[in-house]
Order: structure tokens, then C-alpha cells, then sequence
């Protein structure tokens, strides 16, 4: 290749008339530089890019001459070695994407110069235009590009500036009041700015201002001599040797960055929001109490919920069902604790009866509503420890009170009034028209189904409870009006007497239930081979065994409907052979036997009528009024009469329980109004419910009791703690623990509110369902 | 289930209900949190039988050796099947639970729930956004596009650089003619706000706990006076705090008046002592989540804060009938109601009213544009938020705020009065999320300003409410984030400051996002309110409604 340095070649842009293309002027510099021309002087002519690329002077120095009007982008793309001199003002992007050469512009440089510059330099000896200095880097491997600009930068200099050096030296700016433009520096990531002069604002968040350092300074000076001779103005340096006058813009780093000091929310909070408002915030004058924040988790007044030791608020469903109300689990819980003495003579404070009824005679409501069926598993057997009560010990009676009280009638349900009077240490004295006491007990079911020494131990109990016992006694309703007088109270215990029979021809050969049973008990009955029972109840039942064991042969129990029987009278007939048939409506008695409606006849030797009975109530004083043949009465066994009660079936047929139960319901009525006490409520508690007891704590498989002992051992104690710690245990927050009360005698589990957090585990875990998770008190 | 119980028709299993409770028994250590977090008691401790049966070795079966029965008790959580009791899905106690042994898990298929929730013939209520199980499906707002982005067309702005301003005005503007004349010869100029075109909407100090809405009025505070945004909040039905009113920040503050009218006697009260004018008074006539419906705050919410802040006694119930008592035609119910409030202040501060998305907007905006006074209109279209409603209003009933807003628009521009009746848009926007292109959306189908609820409660106090009906139970007072209680129990967990410091979020990046968006457009100072040529849908009908570009 010819060379021909040092050489200098003059190219014009305008030729014949008309201007080159900057294609064409491109390729002559670029064969000019390529045959050794390291001085190239150009008429421009408003062409593109003069200047850049020349990389094929290799390391040789080479001048380019720019005179007349060069285009935008001039020295674009410039190469290390290239120096481009435009002797005037300069279009656009001068110095675009340069990558080594120096530029010097002898005059002023409109918008963008040394947009995306890496490398060289670029002076320019007036102002420039909007953006320079944007997006700017700093590559490693060379020295950051440099921006000299004598006067002052136009708008959006230096952003996203990220690298270099550009120093503005303010002289004969085109703003006096702002050397740097409108909104400089935004988005600028590296580099810095030496500036001298006023300026309007940049951006903090992108940039700081740093005081010129001994350094910066240093470059600072060395550097401006390089740059005023190469714009002939040597004659300012002294001008500019005042460090007081320059300030330095320095990029922020990624951790320096921030968007504008503003205060924290909670220094607003304190100094500008509560000081207008007034302490306590936007309603601290109309709320007295603490609105800081908790944590979710919480303890104290202000957990949502709180645990409630609930023990004994609800009955257990065993005594809420049971008439008589005996809290049957207390006594389980008695054998549990090995007192098994004290769980037998339990009873006799609900019973005079604990063994005779509750052992044998009573279907058991208690059972049958025992919270384990609920989970298929067998309930307690009560009838195990009701036969043991035969064992019970008469308690030791409070002293007379002289208050007496007569009760008519010495069944379980008079017998239970007195006996419950004379608790309280009222006198009860008893008058019956038979020659014993104990009423259907003792004169009317039959043996097969209680022995007779049980009754007898039992009414012996009674007899020395209550001594005054007048029997035989039929008493008139003068009779009773007297004894009104001379009493605090009568209590009216008669039972029923009156057989229902049916209004049939031939039913004087009917022979009423009760009639037979009491005659049966008596020795006295006698039965055909054929007998017939019409009402196929638990009573009719009993016929039917006593008649089979009077001998007969065939038994037949008729009813209008399916038979309501049940339970051991049932099964108990069915043992004899008694056979059941229904509906059969009867027509007449005859000869043969019963004709029914349908005209069938049913032959039998002995017809037996068991369709109830009613109350014999010629005696009832005035003032008692009846309904539907039974005495009417409150819920507390009151009649219209307040002098007189009345109880047992002559109010309402039902089972000895129910008769007993309303003895001790009635003699608390009783016992209240003579105390004196607020008589307007009885209030009883409420059965828990079954939903609370936890049975997964026993062997479901478990369905035989061998003794009391095997049934205390499974009883929930629904509704009454057991005092087995489970819930300290189980609680999350170590926050229950057992207090003693009452002296040591009683005790107390207790939730912690400083540990408790109102989860309800003890709740959960209870096996008893006597915690519960109450909502916390309302607040606010 | 008690083994021998009976079933009722309303007995569900777990696998029946929407949210069903997992429990990790291996992950669980009982330390009872979740149960103690549970807002609706869902969950309880449950006591758990486990059998094992015994074989020494089956060799050795015999009359001598036999098998046996082990049974353990364990104890873990379970859910509750009542209805009354169903989880909510809020996942309080996967939220505090140490170990992650516990979380509700959505239903997979169709719950059986949802035909027990009315015992007692009471038609179910909550609060929330109307449901939409297919929330996946973006709706109308989230897909419309922006397809006008000018690169080498209009002067391209960038997002980041460019300094922008961008303000809506709520109030009546005049024509410049108008305008001069009056101003030449004294007359009066209805005033005119310079707001955020973002609104925090009507939401009341009651519906919202104190500590959400004072954490909200201090962000709002924060924005106006630390960030210079002139962000405005509506008070909604309920009141404003006496403090509020007699502070400086009753200026960033849109006081609502509705059918209920309560607290306005405290404000009424506080006329002369107030240092500041409220920027508007909004009269409300309906709202999006339940149009036509009233509000009841229950009288168990009344405690002495509320009563104090509505000017009622506490324990009594609060009714908002669905209208206005006094306003019989639509003509003078407006008449009156706006120059009411206008005398209120001496005619110096904007009064509007709002109503819910409804076909018959058209009406009532036809009918402001021939009141000199009507500041505006708002609009609360079908997927607003409400505290309480029937789950059938808001569910059903509504218009879309899209075409509604689009038809006012276009009504407006027919009459040559889009640039003086400003519209006001709501009702679901951001729902999915997407606030600032909802927002953008709506202003470029013609509202000049869009009203936010409900993403506020997400975004600033971490409602977990959504259209997926998981949680939405506002209106029982027990929102487990302290949003919508009025128990301190709840609300104390609410910090103030955290959520003004989250409102201060929201609106930073909103404002960021919404530049994005007009950028492009080569806006910054002014809004481009109706610039529908920039709008476009994938959605052939849905272009043919709006009027707008269809791309695919």
C-alpha cells in the first residue's frame, strides 16, 4: 500500500454545482487516510459523521479539519489516534458512540454531544445543546471519555450518564442563573460532573454534590491546560483557577440511591400528624383506652375467647332425665374414689326407694340417656348399684320443726314426699286406706320381678323414718277438709283406684288389672286356662304373668293399637307365652269370650281389663280442681288449692320415678314457702350436651360390668369434673392449674389470663365437657 | 358426628364444605394458635381414638396366646361441619402456625355449602366483590390494551425522566368563555379541584375499623404533604372523626352524604370551627357492590366510637334505606341536594353525586349537565366492594363500569360537555391486581378520575377477601386482619403506620405504572381523559361497545 504520511489531502463537500453525498465524502476520507493522509482538511457541507472510524492510520496520529457547515455526528463512531477539529459551531451528536477520538469544536454544539461516548475526548469552546453527556460510559479496559464544554449545558445534560468525565466551565453561559440546564444528572449511574457556576437542581436521587477534592482538583488543573490552548483560550485559566468557584457532581451508587428525604411514616405520625389532631390521633378524644398493636396471638383481656371451667353447671344426662333427679355419675364418681359406702347412701337423699326402684322396678331413663349410647358403646348399668343400695343407712334426721304436714296416700309417691319432708326435719304424718304401706310397690307388682324381702327392707327403712303411718284409713272429704285445717299442708298421694273399664255389654264380667294384680299379690287370685288381657300395656303385662303363674295356659293380650309395653314386663310376658295381638276393637262380653267389632269371638275363661285407671277423687275438699278425672296442678305439684298438693298418678299416670320425683319436687315447694324463701322459681339445670363429653378416651370394645367398680371406671362424668388434670396437660401455655377452695375440701381448675391465649385445648380435651370457650368480654 | 346420631339436611361432611381444614398430624405441635386465631372458630382441639390390634406372632395363635386390642388417644385438630362454624379460608392458622401443619384448601369441586347458608331463611350476606369463581378470566378492564405506544410518532416521553403532572380536576369546569366573562364581571366560578386522578372511595369509619381509616387518612396526609400528591379520600357514609374536621386534612377529604345521614350533625357542628374546606361533597345514591340496596350497621357494631363519630347512641341499629327519604324525582332530588350541600360552605367546594353502574347513568348524567352546579358524577359499577351485603345484589345485580362510563363519556362528548362534567369511575378496578391499567383504561374510555376501594384494602392492610369467596366477612365484624372490626381485639392488630406507609406504596407505584402507560402517549401533564384511539380489545363485541380498536 502507498503511503503517503504526513501528506495532507483537501476534500469538499460541494463539487460541480452540487453537494456530495455523505457516502461519497465517507469513502474519499477513508481512501485518503488509507494512502497515508494523516492530515485531512474538509469544506463540509452539512454531511454526516466526518471524522469517525478512521482506524486505518493504524497508531499514526491524524488530524481531521473540519471548516464550513459539518452534519450531525460528527467524530462518531471516532477511533483512538483521530483528531477532528470542527474550526465553527457544530450540528448534533458530536462525538456520538466515540470510541478514542478527541474533538474539538470551535464554537458552539447543539443537543446531544457525546451521547453514548466510551472513550476520547470532546471539547467545545462554547455551549452545548440538550442531552449531553447522556448515557456516557466508562469502559474498564480504557480511560473514561471526557467532555469539555467551555460555557454552560443545555437541558437533560448527563442523563443516564454512566461514566466519564464532563466538566462545565460556566464562561459566557448561555443561562447566567444555570450552568447545568433543566433537569440534570436524571438516571446518571456513574461518572462525575466538575461545574462552575450557578445551577437549578439536579437529580438527588441520581447524583450528590461533593466538595472538589485535593485530587479531583489536581486532574482538574492539569487537565484545563490541555484544554484552553486547544481552544485558544489559554488567556481564562487564570480565571479558572479559583477552586472556591468549582463544584463536583458525583453519581450515586446503587446503595447511595434514594428517591427524596422525606420523613418516616412514624416521624410524620408523631410530628405532623398527632400534633394537628391532638395526642391519641384522629379520635384520641373520644376513645380511653390503648389502640397500639398486639400480636395476633394473645393473652389477657385481649384474648377473644376465654376458657370457662364449667363444672356442674349442666346436669349429666343420666340425672337430667332421671324424675326422680339422682345425679347418678356423683355416685359413680364416690365408687371411683373407693367411697363406696357414701355412693350407696347417695340415694336415700333422692329415694326412699334406691334399691327397689332404681334396682328393680324403674325402666331407667338415666340409662337410656346415657351419653355412651351416643357412641354405640352399652350405657352404665344403674340397676348393679341400685341393688346394692339395699345396703343404704337411714342418715340422721334434723330435729322436728313443728311444722306437719299430711300427705293421702303411703305410695312411692307419699312415701317420697314424706320421706323428703322429714329430711328437711318437717313432720309427715301418712294416711292410707290399705293395711300397708307402699302402695302399687308393695301391692301390686308382681314377684317375679322384685323380691319381696328387697320391698320389705326398703319400706322397713321408711317405717323408721316416718313413724306416724295411719293406715286403713278411708278417709271422707269432710275428713280431709279437717285435716286441712289442722295441717300446714296436705299432700294428696292417692294413686289411682278406679279401674277404666270399657262401656260394654257384659263388662261386669270384666276384672280390672289392678284388682287382679293386688289379689294375685295376696294369695287370693284365681285364673281360667284361657285368659285374655284387653290392653297389651306394661300392666297387662303383669296380668299376663301373674296369670301364668296362676296357672293359665293361654294367654292372649289384645289392643286397639301396637302395644305401648316395654322393657321387663315385656319381656317378662313374652317368657310366659303370652301372645299379643292388634287392633281389635271390642264389642261385647259373652259367654264364650270377647266379641270384637268385627264380629270375631275370642274365647276365654278370664278376661282381664288393663286400660288404665283412674284417680278415686270423692274426697277432694272444694277448691281443688280436677281435669279430665286427674287434679290439676302446677309445675310444682300445687293445686288450686295452696294448702294442697297433689302428686304421683293422681295427677298424671307415669312410672314410680315420676311419682317419687314429684314427692321431692313437691316437699322442696313445701319446704320453701315454709322457709320463707322466694317461691317464684325452681330452677333446674339444663342437660349438657352430648356434644361436650369426649368418649374417645374409652375401650368401646368394653360392653360387660363386672360389678360397680367396672361401671364407675366408664363413666364420662358428663357436665362434672374429674378432676383427672387433662386439661393442664393439654393446654399449650402451661396456664391451668388445680387450686384448692373451700379449706382443701373442694377444688378449682384455673386458667392463667396472663398465660392463656383463648385456644380452647382444655375445651377440646375435656373428657367430661365441662370447659367451654366463652367470647371474652366486649371491649371498646 | 356422634356415632349413632341422626342426619339433618344441613348435616355436611368435611369433604362438603368450600374450605376444608388440612391438618398434618406428623407437622403439628399442638401449641394451639390456630384455634386461638380461627376468626369464625372453625377448627377445635379434637380428641381421637386410634386402635391397633396386637399379634405377638401369628405362629403362636392359640387358645394359649391370643391377639389383643391397643387402643391410644390422640389428640388434633378437626374442623367443624356446622355451617355456622364453616372456614372462611382466610388461613389465619396456616399464618401463625409454626410448623405450616395447617391450611384450608379450596373445594375442588362444587361445594354443598352454598345451599345451607340461608338457615333461618335468611338469604346469605357478606361482604367482598362480587363472586367470580373464574377469576382467572381477566375481565373487561384487564383486557383492554394499549395499543398506542409513539415511539417515533408523538414526542415519546420516558416513564423515569420526563417530570410529570398528572392531575384531574373534580368539579364543574366552564367553558373559557364562560369562564372569562364571569370572571370579569365577578360572577361565580363553581370551584374546581386539582386532585390525584386515583381516589380512595367511599369507604366509612365504621364499615372500616379506627385504625384502617386513620392508617388511611395519614397516608393520604403523607401523600399530600411529604410527597406533594394531591391524593383525596371519600369518608363514605359514617361520619367524620370531629378531629378530622377541625384539622387540615379536612382538605384532602371527600365528605359523603347519604340516605342515612349520619354524623352530619358533628359536621355541622364543626362548620365554624373548620380551618379548612373539605374538597368535595359527595352525595351518594347508590353504590356498585349492592345498587339498590341499603346499609344496616348492626347495633352489636354501634359501640361509643361509631356513636360518637355518627351522632347516635351506642346499641342501636343504624339503617341507610336504599334512598333518600325526602327526594322524589330525579329532577329536584338533585336540585336540592346539591344546592344544599353547596350553601353548606358558602358554594366554595365541589358537591357530586354518585350513583351505581346502572343503565339508567344516562339519565341522571343528562340531568347534571343541565345543573350549573353538579360538580361531577361518579359511578360505581357491578364489582364494587361493600362491607355488607346480600350475597344476590352484589353477586347479580350491577351494570359494568366500562360501557357506562364509556356511554356518559360519549353522551358528554355529543353534547359538547366532556370537558365539564367529570366522570368519576369505580367498581372493581385493579380486582386482578392490575390497578394502573384499569385505572388507564377507564380514563382513556372518558372518566377523569377512578375510585379505588377495595385493592386499597388488599394492598394496604392485607385484606385476604376475594372473588374466590374466601374470607368476605366484613360484615360479621370479625375480620382476622382488624380491617372491617370495630373490636379492638381485631383492629389493634392493625397498625396505623404500616398502612399508611402501604397507601404511601400504593400510589408511588401507581403513579409510576400509570406514567407507563401515558408515556408512551407522549402525556404528562394532562390526562389522557377519552383517548380512545389509544385504547384496543381482543374482543370484537366488546370493541363494537366501547368503540374502540379491535386487535388481535
Amino acid at each position: 500500500m502507498e503511503q503517503h504520511q504526513g501528506s495532507v489531502v483537501h476534500l469538499c463537500g460541494f463539487e460541480n454545482g452540487q453537494r456530495i453525498e455523505s457516502r461519497i465524502l465517507e469513502e474519499r476520507i477513508q481512501q485518503a487516510v488509507e494512502k497515508g493522509c494523516r492530515v485531512v482538511e474538509i469544506e463540509a457541507f452539512g454531511q454526516h459523521g466526518i471524522g469517525g472510524r478512521l482506524w486505518k492510520g493504524g497508531d499514526q496520529k491524524l488530524h481531521v479539519k473540519i471548516s464550513g457547515a459539518p452534519g450531525q455526528r460528527v467524530g462518531s463512531l471516532g477511533f483512538p489516534n483521530s483528531l477532528i477539529e470542527v474550526f465553527g459551531p457544530c450540528s448534533d451528536d458530536v462525538g456520538w458512540l466515540n470510541a478514542g477520538a478527541d474533538i474539538i469544536i470551535h464554537g458552539h454544539a447543539t443537543n446531544g454531544v457525546a451521547n453514548a461516548m466510551a472513550q476520547g475526548k470532546v471539547y467545545i469552546a462554547g455551549n452545548i445543546g440538550a442531552r449531553g453527556m447522556t448515557m456516557t460510559k466508562h469502559n474498564p479496559r480504557f480511560s473514561p471519555p471526557e467532555l469539555w464544554v467551555l460555557g454552560s449545558a443545555g437541558d437533560y445534560f448527563a442523563e443516564f450518564m454512566a461514566g466519564g468525565v464532563a466538566v462545565i466551565c460556566g464562561h459566557e453561559p448561555q443561562e447566567r442563573a444555570n450552568v447545568l440546564g433543566f433537569r440534570p444528572c436524571v438516571g446518571m449511574v456513574g461518572g462525575k460532573i466538575f461545574f462552575r457556576g450557578p445551577h437549578k437542581g439536579y437529580s438527588k436521587a441520581d447524583a450528590r454534590l461533593i466538595p472538589i477534592g485535593d485530587g479531583d482538583w489536581r486532574w482538574l488543573c492539569e487537565n484545563m491546560q490541555t484544554f484552553l490552548p486547544a481552544i485558544g483560550k489559554t488567556e481564562l485559566l487564570e480565571t479558572f483557577s479559583d477552586r472556591e468557584q468549582w463544584q463536583v457532581l458525583k453519581a450515586r451508587g446503587p446503595h447511595e440511591k434514594f428517591s427524596k428525604a422525606r420523613l418516616s411514616m412514624a416521624a410524620f405520625h408523631q410530628k405532623v400528624w398527632d400534633p394537628e389532631l391532638g395526642k391519641g390521633g384522629l379520635v384520641g378524644d373520644l376513645v380511653d383506652f390503648d389502640r397500639t398493636t398486639i400480636p395476633l396471638i394473645t393473652t389477657g383481656l385481649m384474648r377473644r375467647y376465654v376458657p370457662v371451667w364449667e363444672n356442674k353447671k349442666f346436669a349429666s344426662p343420666c340425672e337430667a332425665s332421671c324424675p326422680t333427679g339422682i345425679p347418678v355419675h356423683e355416685r359413680w364418681r364416690l365408687i371411683r374414689e373407693g367411697r363406696v359406702d357414701e355412693a350407696v347412701d347417695m340415694a336415700l337423699a333422692y329415694t326412699p326407694f334406691p334399691a327397689s326402684v332404681c334396682g328393680y322396678l324403674c325402666p331407667n331413663p338415666c340409662m337410656q340417656s346415657c351419653t355412651r349410647l351416643n357412641a354405640r358403646m352399652p350405657q352404665l348399668d344403674i340397676s348393679q348399684l341400685g341393688k346394692a343400695s339395699i345396703a343404704a343407712k337411714l342418715p340422721e334426721f334434723p330435729a322436728l320443726s313443728g311444722k306437719k304436714i299430711a300427705i293421702i296416700g303411703g305410695g312411692p309417691a307419699g312415701i317420697s314426699v314424706a320421706w323428703q319432708l322429714r329430711r328437711k326435719g318437717h313432720e309427715a304424718i301418712l294416711y292410707d286406706m290399705r293395711p300397708e304401706l307402699g302402695g302399687k310397690i308393695s301391692a301390686m307388682i308382681p314377684r317375679s320381678r322384685i323380691p319381696d324381702e328387697v320391698i320389705e327392707a326398703e319400706l322397713a327403712r321408711v317405717r323408721e323414718a316416718i313413724p306416724h303411718v295411719f293406715l286403713h284409713q278411708r278417709l271422707e272429704k269432710s275428713d280431709i277438709q279437717e285435716i286441712r285445717e289442722d295441717f300446714d299442708f296436705v299432700v294428696i298421694a292417692s294413686g289411682t283406684q278406679k279401674p277404666r273399664v270399657l262401656p260394654i255389654p257384659g263388662k261386669e264380667k270384666l276384672i280390672p288389672a289392678i284388682e287382679f294384680l293386688q289379689r294375685s299379690k295376696a294369695g287370693e287370685a284365681k285364673v281360667g286356662k284361657r285368659v285374655l288381657i284387653i290392653g297389651a300395656g306394661n300392666v297387662g303385662c303383669d296380668a299376663a304373668t301373674e296369670a301364668h303363674r296362676l296357672g293359665a295356659e293361654e294367654i292372649l293380650l289384645i289392643d286397639i293399637q301396637a302395644p305401648l309395653s316395654f322393657g321387663k314386663e315385656r319381656q317378662e310376658a313374652e317368657a310366659a307365652g303370652a301372645k299379643f295381638k292388634w287392633p281389635c276393637f271390642s264389642k261385647a262380653v259373652t259367654e264364650e269370650g270377647l266379641e270384637l267389632t268385627t264380629g270375631e269371638v275370642i274365647p276365654a275363661d278370664t278376661i282381664i281389663i288393663s286400660v288404665g285407671d283412674l284417680p278415686e277423687l270423692d274426697f277432694l275438699p272444694e277448691g281443688v280442681e280436677t281435669e279430665r278425672g286427674f287434679i290439676k296442678v302446677d309445675g310444682n305439684f300445687q293445686t288450686t288449692d295452696p294448702k294442697i298438693f297433689a302428686i304421683g298418678d293422681t295427677v298424671k299416670l307415669g312410672l314410680l320415678t315420676d311419682a317419687i320425683g314429684a314427692g321431692k319436687k313437691a316437699a322442696e315447694k313445701i319446704c320453701d314457702i315454709l322457709s320463707g324463701k322466694d317461691v317464684q322459681g325452681v330452677s333446674s339445670r339444663s342437660r349438657i350436651d352430648y356434644g361436650r363429653v369426649k368418649l374417645e378416651y374409652f375401650d368401646p370394645r368394653q360392653s360387660i360390668f363386672n360389678g360397680i367398680e367396672s361401671c364407675a371406671s366408664q363413666c364420662s362424668s358428663c357436665g362434672t369434673c374429674r378432676d383427672c388434670g387433662l386439661c393442664a396437660t393439654v393446654c399449650p401455655e402451661s396456664a391451668i392449674s388445680r387450686q384448692s377452695r373451700d379449706n382443701g375440701t373442694g377444688f378449682e381448675m384455673v386458667a392463667d389470663p396472663e398465660k392463656c391465649i383463648g385456644c380452647g385445648f382444655c375445651a377440646g380435651a375435656c373428657p367430661c365437657g365441662v370447659w367451654d370457650l366463652a367470647a371474652n368480654e366486649p371491649i371498646g | 358426628m356422634l356415632a349413632n346420631g341422626t342426619i339433618v339436611p344441613s348435616s355436611l361432611s368435611v369433604r362438603d364444605l368450600l374450605w376444608q381444614v388440612k391438618w398434618d398430624k406428623e407437622k403439628c405441635t399442638l401449641c394451639g394458635r390456630c384455634c386461638a386465631v380461627c376468626p369464625v372458630q372453625a377448627i377445635e382441639l379434637g380428641v381421637h381414638r386410634k386402635r391397633t390390634i396386637q399379634i405377638p406372632s401369628l405362629a403362636e395363635i392359640g387358645p394359649s396366646t391370643t391377639s389383643s386390642n391397643v387402643y391410644q388417644v390422640y389428640h388434633g385438630i378437626r374442623q367443624k361441619t356446622d355451617p355456622a362454624y364453616g372456614c372462611t379460608g382466610c388461613e389465619m392458622c396456616n399464618l401463625v402456625c409454626p410448623n405450616g401443619a395447617i391450611a384450608a384448601e379450596r373445594s375442588e369441586e362444587v361445594d354443598k355449602q352454598r345451599f345451607h347458608v340461608n338457615q333461618g331463611g335468611q338469604p346469605r350476606r357478606r361482604g367482598g366483590r362480587r363472586n367470580a369463581p373464574d377469576s382467572s378470566n381477566l375481565g373487561t378492564l384487564d383486557r383492554i390494551k394499549f395499543t398506542r405506544i409513539s415511539m417515533l410518532t408523538d414526542p415519546a416521553l420516558d416513564a423515569g425522566r420526563h417530570e410529570f403532572e398528572l392531575r384531574t380536576l373534580l368539579g364543574r369546569v366552564l367553558p373559557p368563555e364562560e369562564n372569562i366573562r364571569l370572571y370579569r364581571e365577578n360572577g361565580w366560578i363553581p370551584p374546581v379541584r386539582e386532585i390525584y386522578p386515583l381516589l380512595i372511595g367511599s369507604m366509612s369509619f365504621g364499615a372500616l375499623s379506627p385504625n384502617m381509616w386513620e392508617g388511611l387518612q395519614m397516608g393520604v396526609a403523607y401523600l399530600n404533604e411529604e410527597l406533594g400528591m394531591p391524593v383525596r379520600m371519600c369518608t363514605g357514609e359514617g361520619g367524620c372523626p370531629p378531629r378530622l374536621l377541625r384539622s387540615r386534612f379536612l382538605k384532602y377529604t371527600i365528605l359523603q352524604i347519604a340516605s342515612g345521614y349520619f354524623g352530619w350533625d358533628e359536621i355541622i357542628h364543626a362548620l365554624p370551627e373548620m380551618k379548612e374546606d373539605p374538597c368535595a361533597i359527595e352525595i351518594k345514591y347508590g353504590q356498585g357492590a349492592k345498587p339498590g340496596d341499603g346499609g344496616l350497621l348492626m347495633w352489636s357494631k354501634v359501640n361509643k366510637l361509631i356513636a360518637a363519630i355518627r351522632g347516635v347512641p351506642p346499641g342501636i341499629s343504624l339503617p341507610s334505606p336504599p334512598t333518600h327519604q325526602t327526594q322524589y324525582s330525579i329532577e329536584e332530588s338533585v336540585a336540592k341536594m346539591i344546592q344544599s350541600m353547596y350553601m353548606a360552605w358558602g358554594f366554595r367546594v365541589p358537591v357530586y353525586p354518585k350513583i351505581s353502574g346502572t343503565s339508567t347513568a344516562l339519565a341522571v348524567l343528562n340531568n347534571l349537565t343541565r345543573n350549573a352546579y353538579a360538580g361531577g358524577l361518579a359511578i360505581d359499577g357491578e364489582d364494587g366492594g361493600t362491607g355488607a351485603a346480600y350475597a344476590v345484589s352484589m353477586d347479580h345485580m350491577g351494570h359494568p363500569i366500562a360501557s357506562n362510563i364509556r356511554d356518559c363519556y360519549l353522551n358528554l362528548a355529543r353534547l359538547g360537555k366532556q370537558n365539564e362534567v367529570p366522570l368519576f369511575a369505580g367498581g372493581g378496578v385493579g380486582k386482578n391486581g392490575k390497578l394502573a391499567a384499569n385505572a388507564a383504561a377507564l380514563i382513556m374510555l372518558g372518566a377523569s378520575g377512578v375510585q379505588v376501594g377495595k385493592y386499597i384494602m388488599q394492598a394496604a392492610a392485607g385484606c385476604v377477601g376475594s372473588e374466590t369467596d374466601r374470607c368476605n366477612v366484613c360484615n360479621i365484624g370479625l375480620c382476622p386482619k382488624g380491617i372491617t372490626s370495630q373490636d379492638p381485639r381485631l383492629y389493634r392488630r392493625l397498625d396505623p403506620e404500616k398502612v399508611a406507609e402501604r397507601l404511601v406504596d400504593v400510589y408511588l407505584s401507581f403513579d409510576t405504572e400509570l406514567k407507563k402507560i401515558v408515556a408512551p402517549l407522549g402525556r404528562s401533564t394532562s390526562l389522557p381523559i377519552g383517548m380512545s384511539d389509544a385504547l384496543a380489545i381482543d374482543d370484537k363485541d366488546a370493541a363494537d361497545r366501547l368503540q374502540i380498536k379491535y386487535v388481535v
